[in-house]
């Protein structure tokens, strides 16, 4: 009996992990073959599953299914190349995993099938009961020595979850390993990182008013910013974690301003009877991007601070409603909602070119946060009036995050942990 | 276009990786994440300022907007009037003006424009002779939706300034 119960919580565990929907992947990805790790079944438990998904939910890869696969090699002694070469894949991928003295201990290596030689050779020590993290850690390694760009499975999305309560929430990139950060009887929105993921900040209805909270994740130790009598919102941390930009409604009208976070002093950015909102930094701090209603509809303006007095210039053109921007982490151009007709949708504008591309295509997307290797968009979705976070990539790749329980909203990604 | 951007990435990347022959070999430790749960303990607003009889004067009174418009219509003038009258007869009330937006568009633009709303009916009522000092103005912006709707309806309803 006692077997048979393990067997279907096993199973379900297994299964657990197949719930990865995507719905458009890129033209030409990656063929890679990632075999089950060798070692004890607790430890290997969903680790290839865990790589598989992370490497798919990228767009850049096509994993092969062991089924269709002509050999399994357990060690590098096994590999016959050729097997792989004729399914036409471009990488094997082997590994072990054991218990070192109570540590984990995972080896993996990576094998260019073309040119039939290993070219990745790695070691990673985990934490007893976190092969998610392990699973994470590999993946990445894996992306980074094929793509040659810093892989994001190992990094954190934060977003919040409306039930019965208001949550702020830390999840791993895929949506799984969730744990709440904040809880609230009052709403709780734009949540956002510190350059070092070691902080966010957030704002909070829990004095009557919206108000700029900074919360240390580890100590949960949190201090209100500013302590005035009227309510202060959007926060975005400048790159060097030393001031925070918000938007203050003393002067009865939403107004930018740049608080450094040693001295408290205050700097207004903005001086106009419009709504001046969210605002978001350049990946250098040199420029400011924000959302004005000044010209009659809400649009995405810049200013360049390292020019003093230097004025807002206005960079979307097109569509009734472009708010919300960030920029991608190489500065090549910026991320927002836009809304052409009725429809809101997330938007890519490069600057060296004069017209917008629409990522998404539903009703309501909302509340774009680019991973910090600047390759994948994350965003919400409404589908039945509930919130959702959905994900592309902008090679065009569509994925959707696991449900939760309510309504989710507002996710932002973590900088790199790895 | 967009595909051809990264196809680009990776062309640049692998003539890299080719041009270095030998192998990777990495070692890393995985990080040990530490994370506690706060709970906020929402502070209830305080009305003591407000007597019951005078509360009830404005217990219905609900101003309503077009969309991201914060411009106040014929209608609301008419209740913002008897509103009006009621703070001047009463000196003592002190009212709070909550403004809110419907769903559509960002939180953060739709919290500043709950505000505006409730900075307009402010307005109104400083134009009117009643005292700075009696008013208090915020916003919930899209968060305290009192219908649930996808429809004009519903959104028609939440675009108002509560006035308490």
């Amino acid at each position: 009996m006692k077997k048979v119960l393990l067997m279907i919580f096993f199973s379900n565990f297994i299964l657990s992990e197949l719930v990865l929907e995507i719905t458009q992947g890129t033209e030409d990805p990656f063929r890679a073959a990632v075999i089950k790790f060798d070692g004890e079944y607790e430890i290997t438990t969903n680790v290839d599953q865990i790589i598989k998904n992370n490497l798919t939910r990228t767009g850049e890869f096509t994993i092969l299914d062991n089924d269709d696969l002509l050999s399994i090699p357990n060690n590098e002694s096994e590999i016959i190349f050729n097997d792989f070469k004729i399914l036409n894949i471009d990488y094997l991928i082997i590994g072990n995993i054991a218990n070192d003295y109570s540590n984990i201990k995972a080896e993996y290596q990576v094998f260019d099938i073309k040119k039939g030689s290993k070219v990745r050779s790695s070691t990673v020590f985990g934490i007893p009961n976190k092969n998610r993290q392990l699973a994470h850690y590999i993946s990445d390694g894996i992306y980074e020595e094929i793509t040659g760009i810093k892989g994001i499975a190992s990094t954190k999305i934060l977003y919040v979850t409306q039930n019965k309560e208001y949550r702020l929430v830390v999840a791993d990139a895929d949506g799984k390993n969730e744990q709440v950060l904040l809880e609230s009887s009052e709403p709780i929105i734009s949540p956002s990182w510190s350059p070092d993921s070691k902080k966010v900040a957030y704002v909070s209805f829990e004095t009557g008013m919206a108000k700029v909270f900074i919360q240390d994740i580890a100590s949960g130790n949190r201090e209100l910013v500013i302590e005035n009598s009227s309510q202060i919102s959007s926060p975005a941390w400048s790159p060097d974690g030393k001031f925070l930009s918000l938007t203050m409604y003393q002067d009865g009208n939403a107004e930018i301003y740049i608080l450094n976070l040693i001295n408290k002093n205050l700097t207004r950015l903005t001086n106009h009877y419009a709504i001046d909102t969210e605002s978001s930094w350049s990946t250098k701090g040199s420029k400011i991007m924000f959302t004005s209603g000044r010209s009659g509809s809400p649009q995405l303006y810049e200013i360049n601070l390292r020019k003093s007095n230097a004025r807002p210039k206005r960079i979307t053109f097109e569509g009734n409603y472009n708010a919300k921007g960030s920029y991608l982490p190489n500065n090549e151009g910026i991320v927002f909602v836009h809304r052409a007709d009725t429809n809101f949708q997330i938007a890519l504008k490069y600057f060296d070119e004069n017209f917008i591309r629409p990522l998404t295509e539903s009703q309501m997307d909302e509340s774009p946060s680019i991973s910090p290797n600047g390759n994948v968009i994350v965003y919400s979705i409404k589908e039945g009036g509930m919130g959702l976070l959905s994900g592309v990539t902008l090679s065009g790749a569509k994925f959707k995050l696991p449900a939760k329980e309510g309504s989710v909203r507002e996710p932002a990604w973590s900088g790199f942990l790895r | 276009m967009t595909i051809f951007r990264s196809k680009l990435n990776f062309f640049i990347v692998i003539i890299f990786l080719t041009s270095c022959s030998s192998m990777n070999v990495t070692e890393e430790n995985v990080y040990s994440e530490d994370i506690k749960t706060v709970k906020a303990s929402s502070q209830s607003q305080t009305t003591e300022n407000i007597s019951f009889d005078s509360m009830a004067v404005f217990a219905n009174a609900t101003i309503y907007f077009e969309f991201d418009k914060s411009s106040l219509t014929s209608k609301s003038i008419q209740t913002l009037k008897s509103a009006v009258n009621a703070l001047k007869e009463n000196q003592s009330i002190k009212i709070t003006l909550a403004g809110h937006a419907d769903e559509r568009g960002t939180r953060e633009y739709n919290l500043a424009l709950g505000q505006r709303r409730a900075e307009a009916v402010s307005d109104y009522f400083v134009l009117n002779g009643i005292n700075k000092n009696r008013i208090t103005v915020k916003s919930y912006g899209e968060e305290k939706p009192v219908a649930y709707g996808q429809d004009e309806m519903s959104f028609a309803k939440n675009r108002r300034v509560e006035i308490n």
